[in-house]
């Protein structure tokens, strides 16, 4: 079964929204509870002081988890580097995926970025995962040249072997990003794969530029995938 | 002798004896993981930055002025006892790579007394270190305002000492309000004193050996070749050295620490130690000693001024500002870091390692250490501070290698160190007396304050932690 990670600032008031919870019921969950540090502070005094706390809320979150539908683990983690430790647990658990929580409600249609190498195999099997036979609409969305058109018809007939309802946005030769915020309205929750630098404030940025991209709900990265050509 | 560390404190307070598992990436405890994030640069940052400071924008007249020329065989003895006491600190800290360093190990290879001795010296070592940094700031930025056409005639003193106070003060509360993150700044300033370093020292080797000619005075210093001088500048300098055990304190955040800690602490020593004996060569090169006598604390601007000119002096002035800001910084935290190192095992009070709710910063610890600094600051005895300084790290410095003798005799089941001291006992054992060697060639008055600081460490032991068990515990 496809894993997903959900990392959640524990401490600072982060949650998941009910929409992404239903939307990865299909789908084991591991539950990523982390709490920044400033340099100042050693990560062990931080954990003596809010072990607790933090246990307690990430407890309550597997449960919201297990409710909607999936198998859920959660850890904590005491971090000066998000990223890093991201990275690290999603290898460790050896998910498929991880979600940058937004606010949403329930899912009806998904945009699926192929842009950039993603490795398009892997994020389109996740994306069949995921739906699991739902009623969930798909945009495959593409910022390329010419050879991307083709890359993207064959995606959509791949998914619509699968039998969901795929609809394709091809845009030559714009910035990725403005691109794909563009044609956002209409959609619940990103997708996109883990090697796409032209999206990748909208995942890594700093808080002010996640925050400017609040509206674009939850956006999953696929990870894995070096190249287009696996 | 158990695995877990026992008893009570005078409060009823235990010391928390949470058993952890160690990664090359992370400290995993039962519910919670602590990520390992600095690499290997960030660790050489600490050590270089924390040391580049002392020996080169501060010493270089008050050495060179005492010996001359002779001033870098000072220098290398305090490099070759700094690399004694780094290769055991090494061993022990990738065999226990946890924050808390000198004390951490001290407490678990000779037991509790020791271990709070050590613990404590080590927060009023640290105040005392950087209270010596922040005179140092204090003389730069004196000098700094006179190339900027400004000169205090009325009593310059007193302005380094406000100077000192207020960017004691400054650091203190940018450390408890601040979440920007300082260290990637400090990384970058390590790098610019670096290449500014090489560029100037090169230039100063160049015109040293006769190859340009920047038209220096021909009189060089008059070198002083005997022992007991030299050794107590050695003595007097080794405050300069103090900053590779501050990457052990940080040993519980590093990544890969069975590689990166011993990179970290014996690739700063080397480079510093270089980068000391070539500033101290090139300064006793261009200046008698006596015009470095005069020129005290700054006396490397009017090197720099005399080779290069008034952007010589210049460069000087800013390396100055910035190595003694970040060696000052540097040191703030890692106080606040051996106070909580203590503080977990119970050997302070439980809530001198709170942490801020509203920041996020160990507030009370970060206190503790910028309070006393500002007061010592105040007194501007550079050489009092210096001394006290590397008196009470080099109690440190000497139990270290003696605790890595009883942990290597005792030999408790979780000792497995990733980096293992060549020689057997040889290295632990010059390093210990070297250490305490070196102490004897201090002034009698700094002897006098590290000694008072000693006994009423071990007093506060036999208050307040004389119940609790730490030796043999991981």
């Amino acid at each position: 079964m496809a894993r997903v990670l959900v990392p959640v600032a524990v401490l600072d008031g982060g949650t998941v929204s009910p929409g992404l919870m239903s939307l990865l019921g299909t789908v084991d969950v591991t539950v990523l509870g982390y709490h920044e540090l400033p340099e100042q502070t050693p990560p062990d005094q931080a954990r003596l002081q809010y072990e607790e706390r933090a246990t307690d809320a990430l407890e309550d979150l597997r449960e919201e988890f297990e409710t909607a539908g999936g198998a859920a683990e959660h850890r904590l983690v005491f971090t000066r580097d998000r990223e890093q430790t991201i990275a690290r647990i999603a290898e460790e658990t050896d998910a498929d995926a991880f979600a940058i929580s937004g606010m949403t409600g329930d899912v009806d249609r998904l945009l699926v970025s192929l842009s950039d190498g993603v490795a398009t195999e892997r994020v389109l099997s996740f994306v069949a995962a995921l739906i699991g036979g739902r009623e969930i609409g798909v945009t495959l969305f593409l910022a390329g040249d010419e050879s991307g058109q083709r890359r993207l018809e064959d995606a959509a007939e791949r998914l619509r072997g699968d039998g969901i309802d795929v609809r394709t946005e091809f845009v030559p030769d714009d910035p990725a990003f403005e691109a794909l915020m563009d044609v956002l309205p209409g959609h619940d929750a990103v997708v996109v794969g883990e090697n796409a630098p032209s999206l990748r404030s909208l995942v890594f940025g700093s808080e002010s530029e996640r925050l400017a991209s609040a509206s674009v709900g939850p956006v999953l990265v696929v990870r894995g995938g070096e190249s287009s050509s696996e | 002798m158990s695995d877990r560390p026992g008893g009570t404190n005078a409060g009823g307070e235990a010391p928390d004896a949470e058993p952890v598992v160690e990664t090359d990436e992370a400290t995993l405890t039962a519910d919670a993981e602590l990520e390992r994030t600095l690499g290997l640069a960030g660790g050489l940052a600490i050590g270089i930055g924390t040391m580049i400071g002392a020996g080169i924008f501060v010493f270089p007249g008050l050495a060179g002025g005492r010996v001359g020329t002779a001033a870098t065989v000072s220098f290398t003895i305090g490099g070759v006892v700094a690399l004694l006491v780094a290769l055991p600190t090494s061993e022990l800290a990738t065999a226990m790579p946890k924050s808390g360093g000198g004390y951490y190990f001290v407490s678990r290879g000779l037991g509790t007394l020791p271990g709070t001795v050590i613990g404590l010296s080590l927060w009023f070592g640290l105040v005392f270190a950087t209270a010596f940094y922040l005179v140092g700031l204090g003389f730069y930025a004196l000098d700094a305002l006179a190339e900027v056409g400004v000169t205090v005639a009325a009593s310059p003193g007193a302005l380094v000492s406000a100077i000192a106070v207020l960017a004691g003060i400054g650091f203190t509360l940018l450390n408890l309000t601040g979440t920007e993150n300082a260290a990637k700044l400090q990384n970058g300033i390590v790098a610019l004193l670096l290449s500014m370093l090489v560029a100037f020292l090169g230039f100063g080797l160049l015109e040293a050996f006769g190859v340009v000619d920047a038209g220096t005075p021909p009189g060089e210093a008059a070198n002083v070749w005997e022992v007991v001088p030299i050794m107590s500048v050695a003595a007097l300098v080794f405050t300069s050295y103090l900053g590779f055990a501050q990457v052990a304190t940080v040993a519980g955040e590093m990544k890969s620490p069975g590689r990166n800690l011993p990179l970290a602490m014996i690739g700063s020593v080397l480079i510093v130690t270089v980068l000391y004996v070539l500033t101290i060569f090139v300064a006793t090169d261009v200046f008698t000693q006596n015009r470095l006598l005069e020129a005290g604390e700054t006396a490397m601007v009017e090197v720099g001024r005399q080779l290069l000119g008034p952007p010589g002096a210049l460069v000087i002035v800013v390396g100055g500002l910035l190595a003694t800001m970040s060696s000052a910084n540097a040191s703030i935290l890692s106080t606040s870091r051996a106070i909580y190192g203590v503080s977990r095992d119970a050997l302070l009070p439980g809530w001198a390692s709170r942490i801020n709710l509203r920041y996020g910063t160990p507030h009370v610890a970060l206190g503790m250490a910028g309070g006393p600094i500002v007061v010592l600051a105040a007194t501007r005895q550079v050489q009092l501070l210096a001394e006290v300084a590397s008196f009470l790290h080099l109690i440190m410095y000497g139990l270290m290698c003696v605790a890595l003798l009883a942990i290597r005799r005792d030999r408790p089941e979780w000792y497995d160190p990733d980096f293992v001291v060549p020689g057997g006992p040889v290295v632990p054992v010059f390093g210990a007396l070297a250490s305490f060697g070196l102490i004897a060639f201090m002034q009698p008055t700094s002897i006098a304050v590290g000694a008072a600081v000693i006994v009423a460490t071990a007093g506060w032991y036999f208050y307040y932690a004389r119940d609790i068990t730490l030796r043999g515990a991981l």
